[in-house]
This record gives C-alpha cells, sequence and structure tokens, in this order.
C-alpha cells in the first residue's frame, strides 16, 4: 500500500466513520433510519426526512448498474494525470441509491449505461478505501 | 404581490479577454462608471453597492465583503454594501437583495457590480477550483471530478434517453460562437465559428465532450444600475422592467438530483415566472439560457416547450437559436461562446438582457424585442432560478 497517496481523500464527518471503516473491510453499508427505514446515502448525523437520530447500518449487495459515465482524459488536477484515461462514473446500486465511482477492471470504452457492475475496494492508504465497481460477473 | 417592481437603468461591461494586466479594480472602475453614466445619473444618487461574489478569488472577495467598493469609487451617499455568493446565482441574488433594499426603502437605487480576473490564478489553484466548487469532497470528489466531467455524464445520459446526436450537440457550440462572433465582449468576437466537424475533431476531454464543447476561462466584468419602477420612469426613457421570477432549490450533488437533467423543474418555473409576468412562451423574444455546457441549452429548450423532450438537437442544427433564427437563444453565445467568467456569466446576461430590451444590442439586436426570458443556476445546478424580463409593465 503506498504513504504516498496524493489524491484528496474523503472529508469524512463523525457520522460517516463507519462508512468508511467498513469499506476497509471491504463491505459496503448503508445507512439507515431504525425509526422510518429511509435508506441514508450520503450518510447524515440526523435522518434526513424524519429528524430521528436511532441510525444504523446493512450491508449491501453490492449490486448495481451504471446510471451514466464519462472516460474522463484530460483536464484534471495533476495529482490525477496518472490514472488518465479514468471511467467516472455514476452507479444505482440495488438498494436505490445512486454513488459516484469509477468503473475499473475493463477497459473504459467497454462501459456503457445500464451495464450491470459490482463492487470492488481500492484500498488507497492504510486508512482509507475506495469502493469502485467493476463489471459484473454474472446476472 | 403589489410590492413596487424593480428595473434596470444603467449597464456597462468590458470585453471579456484574457488579460492578466488588467486587474479587478481596473474593471471594477470601467464597468460602474459606465453603468452609471449609461444610466444618467450621478455617483452621490447610488445608495447601495451588491457585488456577485468573484470566484476562486480570495483577496477581491474579502476587500468587496469588508466594503473597499463605495469607498474607493467615492460612493458618499451609499447606504450599505455586500457580496451574494451563490456560485453560478450570485447576480440573481444580488438583484434579489437590490429588490429588497428597494423594496424596504433602505436604498432607491443600487450598483450591482462583477468582477473576474482568472488568468492570474495559478492554473492548478483554478483547476482545483472548479474540480472542487459544487462537488462533494466526501463522496464525489477522491473519485476524480471535474466540471467537465460532470457535465460529460449529464450529457452521456442525455444522449442515451433522447438519441440526440455528437453532431447535434457540436452544433449547439456552432450557434453559440455565431452569437460570440458578433458581440463585441465576447473573447470570440470576430473569430471564425468552428465547424461541427472540427469541433468534434478537438481533443476529448471527458466523453462525450471535446475540447471545444468545454469553456475557456476568461476575465471580464459588468455592472449595472437597478431601482424602483416608478424612479426608472422618471430617470430614463429605456427602463427594462423585472416582471416575474421562480425560483427553487435542488440539491447540492448530482447524486440526489432524481430530476437528472432539470428539465421538470426547469419547466416549471419557466412556467411560474411567466405566470408571475402575465405572458407565455409565445410572448417571449429572446430565450437567453445561461447552461455554460451545449447540452443545457437542449434540455431547457424541452423545458419551455419550444422543442419536444430530444428534438432540440435538431432544432438548433436547423438553426432557429442562432443569429436570424427564429428562435433566438443565448446572444451572448452562453460561457462556450463568450468565455468563462466564474459568476460573471450570469451577470453578462443581465446586462444582455437589458441591451436587448433597451435596444441598443448593435449587430446581435432582436427585432421588437419585448419580452425575454432568463434563468441562472449555481453550481451544478443546485437551484433553478427563471427570470422574466420587459419593455413595459404589466
Amino acid at each position: 500500500m503506498s504513504t504516498e497517496y496524493k489524491k484528496p481523500l474523503p472529508a469524512t464527518q463523525p457520522w460517516s466513520e463507519e462508512f468508511w471503516k467498513a469499506a476497509k473491510l471491504h463491505k459496503l453499508v448503508i445507512q439507515t433510519c431504525k425509526k422510518c427505514n429511509t435508506k441514508i446515502f450520503y450518510p447524515r448525523k440526523f435522518c434526513p426526512n424524519c429528524w430521528s437520530s436511532d441510525l444504523g447500518w446493512s450491508e449491501a449487495t453490492g449490486k448495481a448498474r451504471v446510471y451514466t459515465f464519462t472516460i474522463t482524459m484530460d483536464m484534471v488536477e495533476e495529482k490525477f494525470k496518472e490514472d488518465l484515461p479514468y471511467a467516472l462514473a455514476i452507479v444505482e446500486l440495488e438498494e436505490g441509491i445512486r454513488m459516484m465511482t469509477r468503473i475499473v477492471d475493463c477497459k473504459p470504452e467497454d462501459v456503457y449505461i445500464g451495464m450491470d457492475v459490482q463492487v470492488v475496494f481500492e484500498d488507497i492508504t492504510d486508512d482509507y478505501t475506495l469502493p469502485f465497481f467493476k463489471p459484473a460477473t454474472n446476472g | 404581490m403589489s410590492k413596487e417592481k424593480l428595473a434596470i437603468i444603467g449597464i456597462g461591461e468590458v470585453p471579456t479577454e484574457i488579460n492578466p494586466e488588467r486587474s479587478q479594480w481596473d474593471i471594477i472602475y470601467d464597468t460602474c462608471i459606465e453603468a452609471t453614466r449609461d444610466a444618467g445619473i450621478d455617483k452621490k444618487d447610488i445608495e447601495g453597492v451588491i457585488s456577485a461574489n468573484p470566484m476562486a478569488q480570495p483577496a477581491i472577495t474579502s476587500e468587496l465583503a469588508f466594503g473597499k467598493l463605495p469607498e474607493e469609487l467615492g460612493l458618499n451617499n451609499c447606504k450599505d454594501t455586500a457580496v451574494c455568493n451563490a456560485g453560478g446565482a450570485s447576480s440573481t441574488n444580488s438583484l434579489k437583495l437590490a429588490e429588497q433594499w428597494i423594496q424596504t426603502g433602505s436604498a432607491k437605487i443600487v450598483l450591482i457590480s462583477h468582477t473576474t480576473v482568472h488568468s492570474t490564478i495559478p492554473r492548478e489553484d483554478a483547476i482545483n477550483f472548479f474540480a472542487t466548487a459544487g462537488m462533494d469532497l466526501q463522496w464525489e470528489y477522491p473519485f476524480g471530478t471535474t466540471y467537465n466531467g460532470l457535465f460529460g455524464m449529464l450529457t452521456q445520459r442525455y444522449m442515451y434517453e433522447t438519441g440526440t446526436t455528437m453532431e447535434e450537440l457540436a452544433s449547439v457550440v456552432v450557434a453559440l460562437r455565431k452569437w460570440g462572433a458578433m458581440d463585441p465582449n465576447s473573447i470570440f468576437y470576430k473569430k471564425e465559428v468552428p465547424s461541427i466537424e472540427q469541433i468534434l475533431s478537438s481533443p476529448m476531454v471527458s466523453t462525450p465532450l471535446h475540447r471545444r464543447e468545454c469553456n475557456l476561462l476568461a476575465d471580464g466584468g459588468a455592472a449595472m444600475i437597478v431601482t424602483s419602477a416608478e424612479l426608472a420612469k422618471e430617470i430614463t426613457k429605456t427602463p427594462v422592467y423585472k416582471l416575474g421570477d421562480a425560483v427553487t432549490y435542488e440539491s447540492a450533488s448530482i447524486l440526489m438530483r432524481h430530476d437528472f437533467f432539470l428539465r421538470d423543474t426547469f419547466g416549471y418555473m419557466a412556467k411560474k415566472a411567466m405566470s408571475d409576468a402575465g405572458i407565455t412562451t409565445d410572448d417571449i423574444d429572446i430565450f437567453e439560457f445561461y447552461g455554460a455546457y451545449p447540452v443545457l441549452q437542449c434540455v431547457f429548450l424541452e423545458a419551455v416547450g419550444i422543442c419536444k423532450p430530444g428534438e432540440a438537437g435538431k432544432f438548433i442544427t436547423e438553426g432557429h437559436t442562432s443569429p436570424g433564427g427564429k428562435c433566438p437563444c443565448a446572444t451572448i453565445g452562453d460561457a462556450i461562446g463568450r468565455g468563462h467568467t466564474g459568476s460573471g456569466v450570469g451577470m453578462a446576461y443581465y446586462v444582455e438582457t437589458a441591451r436587448q430590451l433597451m435596444g441598443k444590442a448593435g449587430e446581435r439586436q432582436v427585432p421588437n424585442c419585448n419580452y425575454v426570458l432568463y434563468n441562472t443556476s449555481g453550481g451544478s445546478g443546485m437551484n433553478v432560478i427563471v427570470t422574466i424580463f420587459g419593455r413595459e409593465l404589466q
């Protein structure tokens, strides 16, 4: 694992730490309101639907579909240049949540809208792991 | 509803260019004095000063927020000053604050100003600013988002849903650059308008957006003088009245946006603003759409019902929104056809709206221009604001 990670780390809040701890263990979790059952993304201090503070976490299946994407090829900050070209995407989880991510383990030009993908974890530092997605191996 | 309406009575602007030698204060002096003279008032008549926030320029922002503008220009009768920051909607919120000052009697005449010099910001800082402005620092930025990337994704989804082609999207740039080529305040003034082929052969930045479909950061500024409708009639023969508006907040992050293109929201706000002004879409002579990226010119045309969803690309390709077309749109060429001055594009559009309604738009003048619809949004589309301006009070 690189100790010289120069790209931005997620700017976390105390109430989102569970998400990143789980990601480090290669689990994708979703915050859930125990009072109104809202699935909350991104994690909040209080439920954005009912303002309850009684919040918990549940593990997502990790299955998702590409809602839209772009192959980033130029005009990025110096620190992202080594990654070019990369497929930046918004995916829709089975649980109905949209996340920003990257599609990896395939050529960027093979990504398409509606593509079935599954979560894969990229350990970027000792503390942080980003949830990326790769083409689903089976339906 | 019976509140006093607002009117724009004077405008000033400097050409958009890349000119590190021209300072932010230099632009403020020239635009504010031009707007004041254009209104035919004296500097002692200005009672309020509002600056649309200059993005990514913390030093000038501080100076403006802490009151330097009235002092610098010797505006001795100024009662109050403030900076409004709402991203690309900063100018609209400046106008709304001016409206409030005027309606409550805090100030009878208000100066609204904007200045931006991008070219002295170190390139890496500018890229960083636009990579993080309006982006979520936890849930978006670590993945390598940029504005171009965000609008690449939006454009990709729009093409998928509507079948709009790359050629049609490139034709939006052609239409905008045609307006820009006729605008002395555009960085592309008198510059050759690129062909669809030239646009599509420029390097890919963020699929499906080519370099010529992305914005060129530039320097510029503008100012306007606003007052009550009642006073406006006494001061000038060409007041430009704000007849109606509508606004709604959407979301900071594009991830939360279920109306992904903001088409329905925009359509609803446009209808509400026109109803507030007592007019309909057929009455609008110019749609001053501020979209920043080509795809939004299509979305907005569909939102107001000029085109059915998915048909705007063809409509624009046919030239209907270009100079001389039956549906003139974005007569300053939007940010693409003029150079992007941050929150200044919004101000430039207000100045152009007034210019067209005052009948002083020169080569770009749309004949018999009575009503203009104009929109702004901040960030990646955090809000949708539609405003209607006209030459006559309803």
